[in-house]
């Protein structure tokens, strides 16, 4: 997978890079704690906040600086950047950030900031990286909200926390179930992508055999 | 002496089985499914993440005894570990440079991947909210890393079939793995009779 960024707005960190379905950075909340609507809103919200805000804080240290010292700034931005982020999830969904807290502590390690930073955004010009990054938190949010509403819906028979039916599948809520559908999801998401690759490669052959 | 020993197995024993850190949580899990590729790297990772969330699950029981019992305390968890963390990997790395150049210059391109991941920081979190005293602390971080062995051993067993032609393409690599990982996971609920509460 070329990681490398084309110089031009790129809209990969939705679909054919998204870090939860196709290249699994950052799974663990996903997986284990997005049961409802309501918590992968909360999530997704403390991922933007700590993330985001990270990548383009992180982007003014220097890089004559070593990696290895490098690294360290960067989780530790993020771990400054949790305090104000859990005080206003804390007083936004007092109930669900409690809930699912120890799914946004860990948030400060996450792949998107230590990897993808130095592999992809710092490549890039500040106005790029900012929409890149953009792009990228917009397809955890994707993969939140799908797995989220499915899950809320087949373990608590409701959607966005209104009551539907009887629950079809209360193991829906638990970790295993959680690995199965983000794996089925990401099957799917892998067949799109590669289905809209194919499609725009073999109509690019037409173009120029035409030509 | 018997009784330490006794609680260190017994908090070792949940974080293997009963709060395994990549089935049961799914910390670590992208972690996990890169080291199991090669044998070489299931052993770094491991041995890495073993060293790592022992000691700092040392020095996180004296942290936690200042620091949780205050109002907001809890705020700063993330930063104080991160801090501990970083202080370890720095003396590690410098340990290794000074008496394993060698070693030091073999995983010095993945050593970050060990340290900075969900599993460490998840293993802390964990122990400030079940470990007692400082033994439990120890069972359950040096537990953490064994689990995360047992986990990653568990996927490089299968990682050449999973690969196979015969799993239909868009399946093949990431996504059968977490499948698998799934079903895996599924076995060690049945197991420890046991859901988590977050």
């Amino acid at each position: 997978m070329n990681n490398k960024p084309s110089g031009k707005f790129s809209l990969d960190g939705l679909f054919r890079q998204n870090i939860v379905l196709m290249s699994g950075l950052v799974t663990a909340p996903i997986i284990v704690a997005a049961t409802t609507f309501e918590r992968a809103l909360v999530l997704t919200l403390s991922f933007l906040l700590i993330s985001y805000s990270s990548i383009i804080i992180c982007r003014f240290i220097p890089r004559e600086i070593v990696y290895t010292v490098r690294i360290i700034c960067y989780v530790g931005v993020a771990a400054v950047m949790y305090i104000p982020t859990a005080l206003l999830m804390n007083a936004l969904f007092p109930e669900t950030a409690s809930a699912v807290s120890i799914y946004i502590e860990i948030l400060v390690v996450n792949s998107l900031i230590l990897a993808k930073t130095e592999s992809r955004f710092y490549l890039m010009s500040m106005k790029e990286m900012a929409l890149d990054a953009l792009m990228y938190i917009l397809g955890y949010a994707i993969a939140a909200f799908a797995v989220g509403i499915i899950r809320e819906f087949l373990a608590f028979g409701s959607l966005f926390g209104l009551r539907v039916c009887d629950a079809p599948m209360p193991a829906a809520k638990t970790t295993f179930f959680g690995f199965i559908l983000v794996g089925i999801l990401a099957a799917v998401c892998r067949g799109v992508t590669t289905r809209r690759r194919k499609r725009s490669e073999s109509s690019g052959v037409i173009r120029k055999g035409a030509e | 002496m018997m009784e330490v020993i006794a609680k260190i197995v017994s908090a070792a024993m949940v974080s293997v089985f009963v709060q395994n850190a990549i089935f049961d949580r799914a910390f670590g899990s992208n972690v996990g499914i890169y080291a199991s590729r090669k044998n070489s790297t299931v052993i770094g990772f491991t041995l890495g993440i073993t060293a790592m969330t022992t000691l700092a699950s040392i020095v996180s029981f004296f942290v936690d005894q200042a620091m949780l019992p205050t109002e907001f305390g809890w705020l700063f968890m993330p930063l104080i570990y991160s801090a501990v963390i970083s202080v370890l990997y720095i003396l590690g790395l410098l340990a290794l440079w000074r008496f394993f150049p060698k070693i030091f210059r073999k995983i010095r391109k993945y050593v970050h991947l060990a340290i900075f991941n969900c599993t460490v920081i998840g293993a802390l979190f964990l122990n400030s909210n079940y470990g007692s005293d400082i033994w439990s602390y120890i069972g359950y971080g040096f537990g953490t890393g064994i689990g995360f062995f047992l986990a990653c051993f568990l996927l490089n067993i299968a990682h050449e079939k999973l690969d196979s032609d015969k799993i239909p393409r868009i399946f093949r690599g990431y996504p059968i793995m977490l499948v698998y990982i799934g079903v895996i996971s599924l076995a060690f609920y049945a197991l420890a009779g046991y859901t988590v509460d977050f």
